[in-house]
């Protein structure tokens, strides 16, 4: 296997804390992402999940330049594309696409669905002929599993899983390569999302697509992906096999997300569900994550967590290695 | 004889008029459904499904125009038993057409009037609801802890200022919102989805009500969160032995805290009982043929097939306009045999009684 197909180093996006003033000397910043590595690589899937909040939709904003990085790198296909002007990014644009959360706001209402694939089809192949450009519409439709009469409709005409479905096919008109999905099925009911999970998935095999698969529904990610990384307030706290993540979490973070899926009546821990409820600001020194730790406080607050100079960091990782940022990972 | 149950719904229908299609959209079909004092009632079904709607026309929030209502929904209040939807009958003429209706003519104002005059003393008093999205429910302008106070004076006009803040205070403890003496004074605007709906279940719970209807309360907040406010519900049942019915599509919420569950599809109930009954499949016992489908989409381990698969319904929600005249499941049906097709497809099932507790619309289970 050669270099992973998309690459991130210690990507970060500052946002000025103020309003206007900000523009003037310096400004207070915070880190949405700070400092992340990531890869993914040919015909793979990466969760990343996390609470809302910690910055995973900015992460895949900015593999798009959708938002622009403040440092680090993103390299697609060998190619560092970080800085790239917009002129020389634009062949990207058609590898690299972005599946939205929000169903309504992605397609637009006064188009009908023949329309709406023409148009991405035209853009990205100029020297197709009319009669090739809609034979190339129904065959996206016939990838999704849609029928050809839905052509004619219009979104508002369509449900919530054809509507994805629609959004799915677009988003196939120009042959990416890489799919940023954010939350693709977070406003799909319980059956219309296994359809719609099952169809990434065939898409994936049949046309050997890459997904960075965003989503804060646990189950979901643990199916789909072949490898999880999990997002704590900016920074990556956990990554490594979808089963081990799942399985046997190292991060005290990984494990309090998991445990809380499933509704225990009265979790016989009591301070962990306090823990878990905390909504706390981000500490100013040491690991983020202290406040809220429960292997933290069990362990009587040892100072090397809050220690400024000693934020536990994330260990490089190739080859899908487990690796923790941590000072007393689980050992389970 | 058993004690009249707390909420009874029987044979709810709920009309929209869709300009667009010049129709009658069905929502709510027929819906029979009953709380016992003290239960929890959880209720099931995907968007579309009228669970929502069921909730709402309980509670006289359907606007008279364009919403029809007809049915009987009693209510065991304080001061005794109360019909909650006044005789449509007397204000609306219904023209019928096998079971849809055709047109009405109706007196909307004086209906409106009717029913706000029996729900004014229901509201809050006897039924609070927590809705979706509690950052859309509290006032932006106002502090969390006047906004309790004067849910809290509105209902008892007696409390003076200063013992509403204290029963305010007392609430916003019993939810378990973190330093409440300054939580007290923060805008909404300040508070995290987690707390709003904490502040929320506390104004709810402010009126002192008997029943709570909770529509959605843990949708669109974060698993963590989620697992919390679930537990505070939890709790507030135990403690406070309020009746409550719980609505969500998330059934992992909904087993959490139900007792008995009903499980609703095109505007209908197709499955009510205990909870252990229908949210655990087991051989042995019967659940309707969407129940166990829906069951066994939920992303788990055991519901994936060997090529990676989830199990999925295939097909969509069926249209409410042009309501297919048997079973609603029929299209998506795996589980009945060619013998039985005739009978889904062209006539209705009836909701029958398994046991004694457990009812199911299938034909699979009646002749």
């Amino acid at each position: 296997m050669g270099a992973p197909l998309l690459q991130i180093k210690n990507l970060e996006k500052r946002f000025s804390k103020r309003g206007l003033l900000s523009s003037f000397g310096n400004a207070e910043t915070v880190a949405a992402v700070d400092d992340i590595s990531l890869y993914v690589n040919e015909n793979e899937t990466l969760g990343l999940v996390g609470e809302s909040g910690c910055g995973k939709t900015t992460t895949g904003k900015m593999i798009l330049k959708l938002a622009t990085a403040s440092a680090g790198q993103i390299i697609y296909d060998d190619i560092d594309i970080t800085r790239m002007p917009e002129k020389d990014f634009r062949p990207y644009r058609s590898s690299i696409q972005m599946i939205f959360q929000d169903l309504d706001a992605a397609l637009n209402p006064k188009m009908k669905i023949r329309d709406i694939l023409k148009e991405a089809i035209k853009i990205h192949q100029k020297e197709l002929n009319e009669e090739q450009v809609e034979a190339r519409a129904k065959r996206l439709l016939e990838l999704v599993n849609l029928k050809q009469s839905k052509m004619n409709s219009r979104p508002s005409e369509l449900s919530g899983g054809e509507k994805r479905r629609v959004g799915i096919a677009r988003v196939l008109a120009v042959e990416p390569k890489f799919i940023v999905a954010d939350e693709p099925t977070s406003a799909l009911d319980v059956s219309i999302q296994a359809q719609v999970v099952n169809l990434m998935q065939d898409l994936q095999k049949e046309l050997g697509l890459s997904y960075l698969f965003i989503s804060h529904d646990l189950p979901l990610v643990e199916i789909l992906s072949h490898r999880i990384a999990v997002m704590y307030l900016g920074r990556i706290v956990e990554t490594g096999k979808a089963e081990q993540i799942a399985k046997s979490p190292k991060h005290p973070y990984t494990a309090m997300l998991w445990s809380s899926m499933n509704h225990q009546p009265q979790s016989a821990d009591k301070k962990a569900a306090e823990l878990m409820n905390l909504d706390v600001e981000r500490p100013k020194t040491g690991c983020r994550f202290a406040p809220r730790c429960p292997v933290f406080h069990s362990n009587g607050r040892p100072s090397v967590c809050t220690d400024p100079d000693n934020e536990p960091k994330l260990p490089v990782s190739q080859n899908d290695d487990h690796v923790v940022a941590c000072h007393f990972p689980l050992n389970r | 004889m058993s004690p009249a149950p707390h909420l009874l719904i029987e044979d709810l229908h709920t009309y929209f008029y869709s300009s667009e299609r010049h129709a009658f959209i069905h929502s709510v079909d027929g819906v029979d459904l009953s709380v016992a004092k003290g239960e929890t009632l959880g209720i099931v079904g995907e968007s579309g499904s009228g669970k929502s709607i069921t909730m709402l026309s309980v509670m006289g929030l359907i606007q008279a125009n364009p919403g029809v209502l007809k049915g009987r929904v009693t209510l065991q209040s304080k001061g005794g038993s109360v019909d909650l939807i006044p005789q449509i009958e007397d204000y609306v003429e219904l023209e019928n057409k096998d079971q849809s209706i055709v047109s009405v003519k109706k007196d909307t104002v004086s209906w409106r009037k009717h029913i706000e005059r029996t729900m004014k003393s229901i509201r809050g008093k006897e039924i609070s609801m927590i809705f979706q999205n509690p950052k859309a429910a509290l006032n932006p302008f106002t502090t969390v802890g006047k906004q309790i106070v004067e849910m809290v004076r509105l209902h008892n006009p007696s409390e003076t200022e200063k013992s509403a803040r204290e029963k305010a205070m007392y609430w916003l403890e019993r939810v378990k919102i973190d330093d409440p003496v300054n939580r007290f004074d923060a805008f909404p605007g300040d508070l995290s989805g987690g707390m709003c709906q904490r502040a929320m279940v506390a104004m709810a719970l402010a009126s002192e009500p008997s029943l709570l209807i909770a529509d959605e309360p843990t949708t669109g907040l974060d698993a963590t969160i989620q697992a919390s406010i679930v537990q505070l519900l939890q709790e507030l049942k135990t403690d406070l032995g309020i009746t409550m019915i719980l609505i969500s599509h998330d059934i992992s919420v909904i087993s959490a805290l139900s007792d008995k569950v009903a499980v609703m599809y095109g505007g209908q109930v197709v499955e009510h009982g205990p909870a252990r009954d229908i949210l655990e499949v087991k051989d042995h016992v019967k659940n309707h043929p969407y129940t166990k489908a829906l069951l066994s989409s939920i992303p788990d381990e055991k519901n994936v097939l060997p090529n990676g698969h989830l199990k999925s319904i295939e097909g969509e929600v069926p249209d409410t306009i042009d309501v297919p005249c048997g079973c609603r499941f029929v299209e998506r049906c795996n589980a009945y045999d060619a013998g039985l097709k005739t009978k889904c497809v062209n006539a209705r099932p009836r909701l029958v009684n398994i046991t004694p507790d457990h009812r199911v619309r299938c034909w699979l289970y009646q002749e």
